[in-house]
């Protein structure tokens, strides 16, 4: 593994960084790509100019006197969760910590990511030093503010602004940080220069670990100022000058505590015994968290212990312990046609429930209506388990965990919060963003594996069905379905069966992002050879061992680049949501906080701050997948 | 019901194979997390657990298929005890209306239209908190009250003709007149003194598939003058294109122009609002259903008590002095001997608590509209008897 990394690292050098390309001095790199005749110089000369023009106008509009960051500052807890009361907050904080530490698990367990030698960490600092440094130099003299705090203007009405050297000297804690960034990268760069050193290397995840912890160490003594909004006396705090409130740099310090404890409890795993438990436990934590998380401990569902008692823990016993005597008899060898017959009885039983919903014929619990369809399912399945104890047992504890698990989320989802919102939105922000992100990417991705193996099947009615579906839904815009979700389907359903907003949504967003994902998975598919196919079934595996073992780990490697395409553009379309009346952040930015007596109409400093937010967290996906594909192989063959 | 159908299809397939080794095993676990996965979709969307408590179990057991909602439709009760029985009011608000309902950093909503949301709450529930807060944009308003997501709509809404008729709903009294204006600069020769038919020529702006637009085109063609219209997606847009320079006037409400002039004009600008008579009429005051006379009255008649209250200089500060000293429509109004409340559904005390836990109409008028700048003083929002409009029934 650690070959790879370093074949693909020297790759990387080659392509991006002229300096560690030992045989090609900077001078002569320089005259044989950019300057390798006069169009080509000019060309280099235009697009340099560009580049500055480009990074000039950002920078001038960013430190400009019109910027009324304060705005972005105060409203940060509104962009983060919108109205999630702050009394409460602990909750988003345990949730936040759950999920990093189980990230932290996770890359302890499975992280690989090699080394990077010293020289090349150099060359970042440099980098980030000079860069630094161009930022201070381009970026025009700020306007001088009279003793009122008001700008100053000529006759003409020009503004008036300091003199270029007034400038400098007031940007001089930047220029000490670029200094300290190039002394500290070229001292690292010289001090490792010979032909042993050059080679010494840094693992990737302690440069990980030293960065976050360097950004955590700076909420504790960088003076970020202190923003926020007192509800009692609907008034902002706005103190530059002073580190970030405690109750900032307190939880995300803690969080680093976690990922990084978190992280030695995987690598403690990573060699022991157990590591296939741990690796099983963590996959199905990331399955059940999210919803677990928000469900259960964001909205602190007031649970009517009478009503669970009574009613929920019977039913949940019930269908757990009939349902597994049902599956252990039909799981038996001599069950012979029996079973399918029984199956197939259920399975319209169990249709025949959801009919009856929608005209009212007659009533039923809706968690019964679930477990009876889920039971018809296992029911199916149990063919599968025929035989050996062990394979029964597992099916039938397999039952019970799912019956268990099913009934507490939908027990839980259908409890009144007892959160006190101070508006109808639950939940909002990045928050909201992230949730709906995750949840559709976690469930479109079996769904649209399932459509491209039915669209691809041999049955013309799975193929005919999975065609029309997929094409059904990419021939309707997002925005049609998620409307169509939020405000058709609630009229379909029957009286007194309702379907909150977020459930509606996640649902139609789902079965959409499934059709598209299906498409890139059949890409796969299809680029497997019929060879392989055949030498599956010369060996006597099943169709369906065929399709686990040897059709889709190809399959769903050579997709990897457009299901990560999938996963991103997922990401940034949930900025849809505002269109039916959710508070994504997108929204409140564009929306919530121009919308502010305060701060009325101020929109593009929100607006830039949420585009970073997007590009840091699709640059991430991207980038991983990149190291993903270099991993398998993926374009090597 | 696809899914369904490929899980289906693994069941044949297994019960046709040969079962063998330790490879079945994983494929099982395979097709297990599947159906894990499908549970949980189905979980996650079909049994939709509602995060409002607006459902006949908010005691907070499940609220099961077969537990139907109360409606106004199907019963014929009124929303007044609809709203009693669930606890809350459920106030459509526009949620991005500077001044009138904002939601503020901490997700909390504030502002003229609110404040008259808690009022109603207050009077109904004895607890101005007593709010949920529904954002609702221009289009979808008024099927949010006939779908019966909101019971009342605090939302800018011009009481018009058509509104009150064909679309089916009934007005309350007019919480502030307001009326489309214009802004343009000073230095572009225009003050407050100007007219429509001064604009001729101007590159007019406003935003895009508003009343404005129509009225502004008739109030020009009226005045004889021509002029471009240039429209923009939402009002900060057409703001920002005004500071550019794009456009030499824009036109919308006067609460808005006067807003935007006090926050976004820029240092040695002077901008300027004409007509002093607004070329359209605006009256924004509550919206409910039509037909439900108990409910209706409950909001008028809450709304008219901060009215009545400020006539009397009846305020938050001094209510619980008032309570025995007032004269004697002051104390029929606060509960005490004589009072009416009771006759028409609502708590003795019902508008000692909307003074008391939100305030007069002087008091939610100024401590909403005066920090943008929108003063009542020879306004038509000021009180009748100092020659606005603002003007309430007698408390008797």
């Amino acid at each position: 593994m650690s070959d790879v990394n370093q074949v693909s690292a020297d790759a990387e050098e080659e392509q991006f960084s002229p300096h560690e390309t030992p045989s090609l001095p900077v001078g002569q790199w320089l005259r044989k790509n950019l300057f390798s005749n006069w169009a080509n110089g000019i060309l280099t000369l235009l697009g340099v100019l560009a580049a500055l023009a480009a990074l000039r106008g950002v920078l001038n509009f960013v430190f400009s006197e019109n910027r009324q960051w304060d705005a972005v500052r105060t409203n940060l807890r509104a962009l983060m969760t919108l109205s999630y009361p702050e009394s409460q907050y602990i909750r988003v904080w345990v949730a936040l910590g759950f999920i990093v530490g189980l990230a932290g698990l996770s890359a302890g367990i499975w992280a690989n990511w090699g080394g990077v030698s010293v020289r090349r960490i150099s060359t970042w600092l440099m980098g980030t030093g000079a860069l630094l440094a161009l930022c201070v130099i381009v970026r025009e003299p700020s306007v001088i503010l009279g003793s009122d705090g008001k700008v100053i203007r000529s006759i003409d009405g020009s503004l008036r602004r300091e003199s270029f050297m007034d400038a400098m000297v007031d940007r001089s804690t930047w220029w000490i940080a670029a200094v300290l960034l190039l002394a500290v990268g070229a001292a690292l760069w010289s001090r490792f220069s010979d032909p042993v050193r050059r080679r010494v290397e840094v693992s990737v995840t302690s440069v990980v670990f030293v960065g976050l912890g360097l950004a955590v160490l700076s909420l504790w003594i960088a003076p970020y100022g202190h923003y926020a909004f007192i509800s009692e006396t609907k008034s902002y705090i706005a103190e530059s000058g002073r580190t970030v409130a405690f109750s900032t740099k307190m939880p995300w310090t803690v969080m680093l505590i976690l990922l990084s404890c978190f992280f030695f409890v995987g690598r403690f795993f990573q060699s022991g015994r157990y590591l296939g438990f741990v690796k099983g436990a963590s996959n199905l934590l990331w399955l059940i968290s999210p919803l677990t998380l928000f469900w259960v401990v964001l909205r602190d569902p007031a649970l009517d212990y009478g009503h669970v008692i009574s009613t929920d823990l019977p039913m949940g016993l019930a269908f757990g312990l009939l349902g597994g005597a049902l599956l252990w008899g039909l799981t038996r060898a001599s069950i012979g046609e029996a079973g399918r017959i029984t199956a197939t009885a259920l399975l319209v039983f169990a249709i025949f429930n959801w009919v009856a919903a929608f005209f009212g014929w007659y009533p039923m619990l809706q968690k019964a209506r679930i477990s009876f369809l889920l039971l018809a399912l296992a029911a199916l399945l149990a063919p599968n388990f025929m035989g050996e104890v062990a394979k029964r047992r597992q099916l039938v504890l397999g039952w019970v965990g799912v019956t268990a698990l099913v009934h507490y989320l939908a027990t839980m989802i259908n409890t009144p919060s007892t959160v006190e919102l101070q508006s109808t939105e639950f939940l909002g922000g990045l928050g909201l963003t992230l949730f709906v992100a995750l949840i559709v990417v976690l469930l479109s991705f079996p769904l649209g594996v399932l459509l491209a193996l039915g669209r691809t099947s041999k049955f013309p009615i799975f193929r005919m069905l999975s065609t029309s579906y997929i094409e059904v839904i990419r021939g309707v815009p997002l925005i049609s379905v998620l409307i169509f979700f939020s405000v058709m389907v609630p009229l379909f359903l029957p009286d007194g069966m309702e379907l909150a907003e977020l459930a509606a949504v996640l649902t139609g967003y789902t079965l959409f992002s499934a059709a598209y994902l299906a498409e890139n998975v059949r890409g796969g598919l299809q680029s497997i050879t019929k060879g392989q196919y055949e030498a599956a079934d010369a060996i006597g595996l099943t169709p369906a061992q065929r399709t686990g073992f040897i059709v889709l780990p190809q399959a769903l490697t050579v997709s990897i680049p457009q299901l990560v395409g999938q996963v991103i553009s997922t990401f940034k379309e949930t900025s849809l949501l505002a269109i039916i009346g959710l508070f994504d952040f997108l929204r409140v930015a564009n929306s919530v906080i121009p919308a502010q007596s305060e701060f009325m109409g101020v929109k593009r400093e929100g607006i830039l701050l949420v585009a970073m937010i997007y590009f840091f967290f699709n640059f991430t996906i991207s980038k991983y997948s990149q190291r993903l594909e270099r991993r398998v192989g993926l374009g090597e063959r | 019901m696809h899914a369904l159908l490929t899980e289906q299809k693994s069941g044949r397939g297994a019960g046709n194979r040969n079962r063998e080794g330790l490879k079945q095993m994983r494929k099982n676990i395979m097709w297990r997390l599947l159906a894990t996965l499908f549970a949980i979709a189905l979980a996650a969307s079909a049994c939709g657990g509602s995060d409002s408590s607006d459902d006949s179990s908010a005691s907070g057991s499940s609220s099961d298929a077969e537990e139907t909602e109360v409606t106004l439709a199907a019963s014929g009760e009124s929303l007044l005890d609809t709203i009693k029985s669930r606890g809350t009011v459920n106030c459509g608000v526009s949620g991005s209306a500077v001044a009138f309902s904002e939601l503020q950093a901490d997700g909390s909503m504030a502002g003229f239209d609110a404040d008259y949301c808690r009022v109603v709450a207050a009077a109904i529930l004895g607890d101005a908190n007593k709010v949920n807060f529904v954002s609702l944009t221009a289009a979808e308003r008024f099927t949010a009250v006939q779908t019966g997501d909101v019971d009342l709509l605090m939302r800018n809404t011009t009481w018009t003709q058509s509104r009150d008729s064909e679309v089916g709903m009934d007005f309350g009294p007019t919480t502030y007149y307001d009326g489309q204006q214009l802004m343009g600069r000073e230095s572009d020769g225009f003050s407050g003194s100007s007219q429509v038919s001064d604009v001729g020529g101007s590159v007019i702006c406003t935003s895009a598939g508003t009343t404005t637009e129509k009225n502004i085109a008739d109030a020009a063609a009226e005045a004889g003058v021509s002029i471009e219209l240039q429209t923009f997606e939402d009002f900060d847009t057409v703001t920002n294109n005004f500071i550019s320079g794009a456009c030499d006037i824009i036109t919308t409400d006067g609460s808005g122009l006067v807003g935007r002039k006090a926050k976004q004009q820029p240092d040695g600008e002077n901008w300027v609002i004409f007509p002093a008579t607004p070329i359209s009429k605006e009256p924004l005051g509550p919206t409910y259903g039509q037909n439900d006379s108990a409910f209706a009255d409950a909001v008028n008649w809450a709304v008219y008590a901060t009215i009545i209250a400020d006539e009397k200089g009846l305020d938050s500060s001094n209510v619980d002095m008032m309570l025995t000293g007032g004269d004697t429509e002051t104390i029929r109004l606060l509960g005490g001997e004589g009072e009416l409340q009771s006759g028409m559904g609502l708590p003795a005390d019902a508008f000692y608590q909307v003074i008391k836990q939100v305030g007069n109409y002087d008091e939610i008028y100024s401590r909403n509209l005066n920090p943008v700048g929108l003063s009542r003083e020879g306004s038509a929002n000021a009180a009748w008897t100092a020659g606005g409009l603002v003007y309430a029934p007698p408390a008797r």
